[in-house]
């Protein structure tokens, strides 16, 4: 039990302190393969610290509108109990892998409730964006999981991550980690499917009218998220060498989550966005890919 | 007082209390404030009774009453499962009656005589009750057609528009259709076997299964018709999402929230308890989830294109009843081989129509209070509702987000259960395994669905048709059933073993020589957390107290960190690029949401058009033309009647020829008369 909530802190610490440093990375490769400078490595400290003292400009939106920022960071904070990040999930006994896929589309809930309930038509526009997205890309984070969850006969992330050291790369868990790494760049808002906020076309969409502290949450759960989603990625699907020291797996597992972000990094500098029917169309295919590899799932291979 | 006694003394008060607001003559609010004295003793008894049944167990009858020649015998048995029915009955139907006091009082039904409202309600109650009571199947149906007209009166009560009353026919037809398919199956067994009752019906069914396997087919499709039409599982329901929206939102409240479900009770009864485990068993779970499967995508993509309120939660019930009928059919389907894998999925698919009774219901109230304040069900009329009626608002996101799936309320508790149940079912038996992925997408969908209803309804720009609208929320009386529901929604949402326990040891009360382990090694828990396992290691687990406990401390903290850099507040009007817009310009109506994704759904070949994935045409009106056959067969008058009459109106006219006003030609004919007549005599004598 005791151990269970160190291992809680040290997770949701690690999210809050580390995750903007790892976004601020990501900038700097933007900058450099767009061969500027760029901003320095600790700029979204910055920007966290000078949105939280800035004065809150709230629209007459309703409450949902208001605690939105709140019911996002806090679901995101809750995936982060249920992810493990180089030591075992802190609270596997009380949720798995559909628990964390719903606990997500919370976050994802809260983000349309901000925009809806601010009233604003750009606001509901990037909440529909929103939620289609979702619509296209939870199956296959489901699918995705569950494959995994068939392959080790336990749908627990703990059991999960436990199986997946002992065996081998198998053809089912390519498929399902490319899928999953597609599905991933739209749950990190990241280009070609920066499709919600689309700054340049629907002005941040959803957070249109959200600023100060409140926008600063918005956006610290949005580092918090990459975290996540590249920690889940790299602990499933590439969890070797086993290590045993509590501090360096930590290590390891950060140094494994800032290389699949860099990779993520270059996809975002390199592509253009795409419309939302394309996105749709997109995962619409790819939902396909992931169906065949919880086939092979099935069958053992 | 024993169990029995309660639920005799409650059908008698809502039977007599049918019968005294009929001939009462009053009107309006008295009407239902009569109406109420009666439902709260009958749904009060109703619940003890169930109560009572849950602490000491089954209780039955001696045979009352029995119909000379047939057999059939009136007896009343409460098993744990007819008392779990019977108190969702008794708590649904008591605060869906306790909404009308206020919400049938609005202008829209000035016109109307309420007692054709009260009385078939309360009638209504009765009848569901009695249904869950009974375990013979002859009276079983009388039960059951009394709820079918009972409920017919109600979806036919608002009788202004002509399309209600259209809705009302095709509802009236295809329920007989149906009823008259279960009670061909009944009697079909009954033949072989000269017993109505369930025990006798499966004991027949046994011995019947080697000999005549054909004839056991037959039957049971004639069950499964017969329930899974009254269920709305699609393709049979096809008259759901016409007879719901006809009836009054606390009717529609009622009928989703129990006559629903009476489908599954009935699918349960006969394919669990009724139909012995065997191979006839793993063909009709897989039957069952199909079509379940089947109604889940349909009826909830076709939900997510309406935009009249309560149509777009009719299609949600023939949804979310797929959702039941898929746990259903997994735990018929591994009743013979994994009857521990069976026993969880069937708790699975009763727990969730546990949840979707209240959340639905719910639903349907909300629905009711939109239109009492808005006077309108089109979700492209209203918006920004919250402000004029916060509870509702309040009430209707967290039904919304239960039906959803969303944690920790009680809709992802059950909806979990279903998804593992289907994943470990599916490594088993694969084709589960794609039913359980379809589940988990439409249950995205359903999100997308509910997050318009209640966005169009509630968020953005205050906007409602009617000219203004009376200040602050509904009326006491209608916030406390919503009020209710929704608590519920988290109560079970964060206590989820609670009834699973109850279903549990109920569904091992029927079968008790099934030889399933233990409801604590199954779900191996307290009060809250689940930890899964199907006999081997725990598989699964989820813990809503725990995870709602961290998601509130996480809030604080988020709350916290907002605060800390101490930044002022100010409210602004919301801004448009510093361009002035009106509200109406800005408005975004439902009908804009998702358009991108309904693209895909949406084909139109000829005169056919799929509205969604649902096909919707105009059934073909029969017209014959003037010149058939038939016509002119049918038509009497045209034939035989007309052609006789202008015959006969000829020879007058040629006979009044006759009539020459000259004297001597009368004389003349005289004459010649008379002359006749005398030869006439002679020649005859």
């Amino acid at each position: 039990m005791s151990q269970n909530v160190l291992l809680g802190v040290i997770n949701v610490l690690l999210v809050l302190l580390l995750s903007p440093l790892l976004e601020g990375t990501i900038r700097k490769l933007k900058a450099f393969v767009h061969s500027r400078v760029g901003p320095p490595l600790y700029q979204p400290y910055l920007d966290l610290l000078k949105l939280l003292g800035k004065e809150e400009v709230e629209c007459e939106g309703n409450a949902l509108y208001r605690w939105s920022p709140v019911v996002a960071f806090a679901a995101v904070l809750g995936v982060a109990l249920l992810t493990p990040m180089g030591l075992a999930p802190p609270l596997d006994s009380a949720g798995e892998v559909i628990v964390f896929v719903y606990l997500i589309t919370l976050s994802g809930v809260a983000v349309m409730a901000s925009g809806i309930g601010s009233g604003s038509p750009y606001g509901v526009v990037g909440s529909g964006r929103e939620m289609m997205l979702i619509l296209t890309v939870e199956p296959i984070l489901a699918i995705a999981l569950i494959a995994v969850a068939v392959k080790a006969g336990s749908m627990k992330l703990s059991d999960i991550v436990a199986y997946q050291l002992s065996h081998p790369y198998s053809l089912s868990m390519l498929l399902v980690t490319f899928s999953l790494f597609l599905a991933v760049l739209a749950q990190l808002a990241k280009l070609p499917f920066d499709i919600v906020e689309a700054e340049t076309e629907i002005m941040e969409g959803p957070f249109v009218e959200q600023s100060g502290p409140r926008l600063a949450l918005f956006k610290w759960s949005f580092y918090a998220k990459e975290l996540i989603f590249a920690s889940l990625l790299v602990t499933i699907f590439f969890p070797w060498p086993r290590i045993g020291t509590p501090a360096l797996a930590i290590l390891v597992n950060l140094v494994k989550v800032a290389i699949m972000l860099l990779l993520v990094g270059v996809i975002d500098s390199v592509n253009p966005r795409l419309r939302i029917d394309q996105a749709i169309r997109f995962y619409g295919a790819l939902i396909f890919v992931a169906f065949a590899g919880l086939a092979f799932a099935i069958v053992g291979s | 007082m024993g169990a029995l006694t309660c639920y005799g003394w409650a059908l008698a008060f809502l039977l007599v209390g049918a019968l005294v607001t009929f001939f009462a003559g009053l009107r309006t609010r008295r009407l239902g404030g009569l109406a109420l004295m009666f439902a709260i003793p009958g749904c009060g008894l109703a619940l003890l009774a169930a109560v009572s049944v849950f602490l000491r167990g089954t209780v039955s009858t001696d045979p009352l009453f029995t119909v000379p020649g047939i057999g059939a015998v009136l007896l009343v048995r409460l098993d744990p499962l007819s008392a779990f029915f019977l108190a969702i009955i008794s708590v649904v139907c008591f605060l869906a009656i306790l909404y009308s006091y206020r919400y049938m009082d609005i202008p829209w039904f000035a016109d109307l005589s309420l007692a054709g409202y009260y009385a078939p309600f309360l009638l209504f109650t009765c009848a569901t009750m009695t249904v869950v009571g009974m375990v013979d199947m002859f009276f079983f149906f009388i039960a059951w057609e009394f709820m079918t007209l009972s409920s017919y009166a109600l979806v036919i009560f608002d009788r202004k528009r002509k399309e209600r009353l259209r809705a009302g026919f095709k509802y009236f037809l295809i329920m007989h259709i149906a009823t008259g398919l279960m009670f061909l199956g009944a009697l079909v067994i009954y033949s072989f076997g000269k017993s109505f009752t369930f025990d006798g019906l499966r004991v027949t069914l046994q011995a019947m299964m080697e000999t005549h396997p054909a004839t056991v087919h037959f039957a049971l499709i004639c069950f499964f018709l017969g329930f899974a039409t009254k269920a709305g599982v699609l393709p049979f329901g096809d008259w759901l999402p016409d007879a719901y929206p006809a009836a009054p939102s606390p009717a529609a409240a009622a009928f989703s929230g129990t006559m629903s479900k009476l489908g599954v009770y009935g699918l349960v009864r006969v394919f669990y308890e009724i139909l012995p485990a065997s191979n006839y068993s793993r063909t009709y779970g897989l039957v069952i989830a199909l079509f379940g499967t089947l109604s889940i995508f349909v009826g909830t993509m076709t939900a997510m294109m309406q935009e009249d309120s309560k149509r777009l939660l009719s299609f949600h019930v023939i949804g979310q009843v797929g959702y039941m009928l898929l746990g259903v059919g997994l735990g018929v389907y591994f009743l013979p081989k994994e009857p521990n894998l069976a026993l969880v999925a069937l708790a699975a698919g009763l727990f969730h129509l546990l949840n979707n009774a209240i959340y639905k219901s719910s639903l349907f109230l909300n629905a009711g209070s939109i239109f009492y304040k808005a006077g309108t069900r089109n979700l492209n009329e209203i918006g920004g509702l919250s402000r004029l009626m916060p509870v509702t608002a309040a009430t209707a996101v967290v039904a919304s987000l239960s039906i959803a799936g969303i944690p920790p309320f009680n809709g992802f508790s059950s909806k979990w259960l279903l998804y593992e149940c289907s994943v470990f079912g599916g490594a088993r038996m694969p084709i589960f395994m794609g039913l359980g992925i379809i589940a988990i997408f439409i249950s995205a969908v359903t999100l997308a669905s509910f997050l318009k209803f209640f966005g169009a309804s509630f968020f953005g720009k205050f906007r409602i048709p009617q000219a203004q609208a009376a200040k602050g929320d509904v009326p006491a009386s209608m916030q406390v059933p919503q009020l209710v529901l929704s608590g519920l929604c988290v109560f079970l949402g964060l206590a989820p073993l609670l009834p699973l326990r109850l279903l549990y040891t109920s569904l091992l009360d029927i079968r008790p020589q099934l030889g399933v382990a233990g409801f604590a090694e199954l779900f191996s828990g307290s009060v809250s957390s689940i930890r899964l396992s199907f006999g081997d290691g725990v598989v699964a687990t989820w813990n809503p107290a725990w995870i709602a406990l961290a998601l509130l401390g996480f809030c604080l903290l988020a709350w916290g960190i907002m605060r800390s850099g101490g930044a002022s507040r100010r409210t602004v009007p919301s801004w448009y690029c510093g361009e002035p817009h009106s509200d109406h310009e800005t408005h975004f109506p439902a009908h804009g949401f998702y358009q991108p994704f309904k693209q895909f759904f949406r084909v139109r070949i000829g005169k056919y058009e799929w509205e969604g994935v649902y096909l919707s045409f105009k059934y073909p009106s029969i017209r014959l033309r003037e010149d058939n056959w038939l016509t002119r067969l049918v038509s009497v008058d045209r034939w035989f009647f007309y052609p006789v009459v202008r015959g006969f109106y000829r020879l007058l006219v040629w006979f009044s020829g006759s009539h020459v006003g000259i004297p001597h030609v009368y004389l003349t004919w005289a004459i010649v008369g008379v002359l006749a007549a005398i030869a006439l005599v002679f020649s005859l004598h």
